[in-house]
């Protein structure tokens, strides 16, 4: 009776770790250490981004359903009040003009692709995430228009689940685009042409 | 009470006899045979490389250095992930500098050179490398049933080690030193009903030879 139940126990075990699919992101991000631009921003953050899934088209491929949405919302939550020396925050873009922020940025997912050891034979997760970013001015003018990519890797650890390590490799991609517009943002040549416009503006 | 001393001493005797043997090589190189004197307060940071494309230092790694390192000597070592958080994003994989002079072009951000003037960092310890399984054979297989289970065969793999170390002095903002470390060993699991690992510690002993020659760096042992 024991060995029966202890062979079902075993059995569910087996299978259920097998068809685990869906990984739901999580991590912890910090404040980038910078000085911040002289500017407010308001932050759109609609549906589309905030309940993001990636789903697999490929049938037999592991991982098939990732939930990234929430954790990319915290990781702009989190970097863009410390890039702007102003913050506020919509979930669609406002009726221009909008003057509570100077520059409005409307993120938007434009492609997922993570590879997994047994795909390329690697010790490594891999993900690659492609970003549109849309910058208007209080007006509703739009300034820019640019992609950030992000990239992690995470190698798959004796005794960490195919879960996790997928997970530590998104939360690195994560980081690396708070890393890219903390520090490139600036330099999009016509976000820096504005910035210097508005500069020279309150100087006059 | 014997009985169980006998039972524990005879797995512990029995852990180390089925221990994969490892080969370690520990090669050094000094840009400065003396280290200038260590102030009290100053810190050291361990930092794992993550920039190449097809291998990451793994945090592991990196974790066992730092803690021999604080262990074994009077330095501080600050823990890997509350720089990282401290300095993000300054020390990320695409951002993190790679040479020495590199660390010039950071300073010169006032809000970084107040974060690690606060830290009082001294030495940056970057260690760049992984271990990998270069090689398997065997198989084993297991079956399990209403009256019982077990699994009959033998596997073994071969892993080995490539690291290196290399010490970064923020005060004189000058390399002081590399270590590399080369380590490989074989593991073995023989399976008659129970599979019985008999595990080669690459990784480990890598980073525990590595880290003595740190801590002797450190310490100005010759």
């Amino acid at each position: 009776m024991y060995r029966t139940q202890l062979l079902c126990i075993i059995t569910a075990v087996l299978t259920l770790s097998a068809c685990s699919n869906h990984v739901k992101v999580s991590g912890d991000y910090p404040a980038p250490l910078i000085a911040p631009l002289p500017v407010s921003a308001g932050l759109v953050l609609d549906g589309d981004f905030t309940s993001y899934i990636y789903q697999e088209d490929v049938e037999d491929r592991w991982g098939r359903s990732i939930e990234l949405g929430e954790s990319q919302s915290q990781l702009l939550r989190t970097v863009l009040p410390s890039v702007f020396s102003g913050y506020t925050e919509k979930n669609t873009l406002p009726a221009f003009p909008a003057r509570n922020a100077q520059l409005w940025l409307h993120p938007s997912i434009q492609e997922l692709q993570y590879a997994t050891p047994r795909e390329t034979r690697l010790k490594l997760f891999e993900v690659w995430i492609k970003y549109g970013i849309k910058a208007y001015d209080s007006e509703g003018q739009l300034l820019a228009d640019w992609i950030v990519t992000a990239y992690g890797k995470t190698p798959s650890a004796f005794m960490k689940s195919e879960e996790d390590a997928l997970n530590a490799a998104l939360v690195v991609a994560l980081r690396d685009l708070g890393a890219n517009l903390t520090l490139q943002t600036r330099h999009v040549p016509e976000i820096k042409d504005w910035l210097q416009g508005i500069q020279t503006g309150d100087s006059l | 009470m014997k009985d169980i001393f006998s039972f524990k001493a005879q797995a512990i005797l029995l852990i180390i006899a089925l221990s994969g043997c490892t080969s370690v090589v520990i090669d050094e190189h000094k840009h400065s045979e003396k280290l200038s004197a260590w102030q009290e307060g100053e810190q050291a940071l361990v930092l794992g490389r993550r920039h190449s494309s097809n291998y990451e230092t793994e945090p592991d790694l990196v974790q066992c250095v730092g803690d021999i390192v604080r262990s074994q000597t009077q330095i501080n070592v600050i823990e890997e992930p509350t720089f990282l958080d401290e300095l993000y994003p300054w020390f990320e994989p695409r951002t993190a500098p790679l040479r020495v002079k590199d660390m010039r072009r950071l300073m010169a951000n006032g809000q970084v050179a107040k974060a690690l003037q606060q830290r009082q960092l001294r030495y940056l310890i970057w260690i760049d490398g992984a271990t990998e399984t270069t090689q398997s054979a065997g198989s084993i297989g297991c079956a399990i049933s209403v009256g019982g289970g077990g699994c009959f065969g033998f596997g073994s793999w071969e892993k080995e080690s490539d690291y290196k170390a290399t010490v970064w002095d923020l005060k004189e903002n000058k390399p002081m030193g590399e270590i590399s470390a080369d380590a490989s060993g074989t593991s073995y699991m023989p399976a008659v009903v129970i599979p019985i690992p008999i595990i080669a510690r690459v990784q480990k002993n890598a980073c525990e030879a590595m880290a003595k020659q740190l801590v002797g760096f450190f310490n100005g042992d010759q």
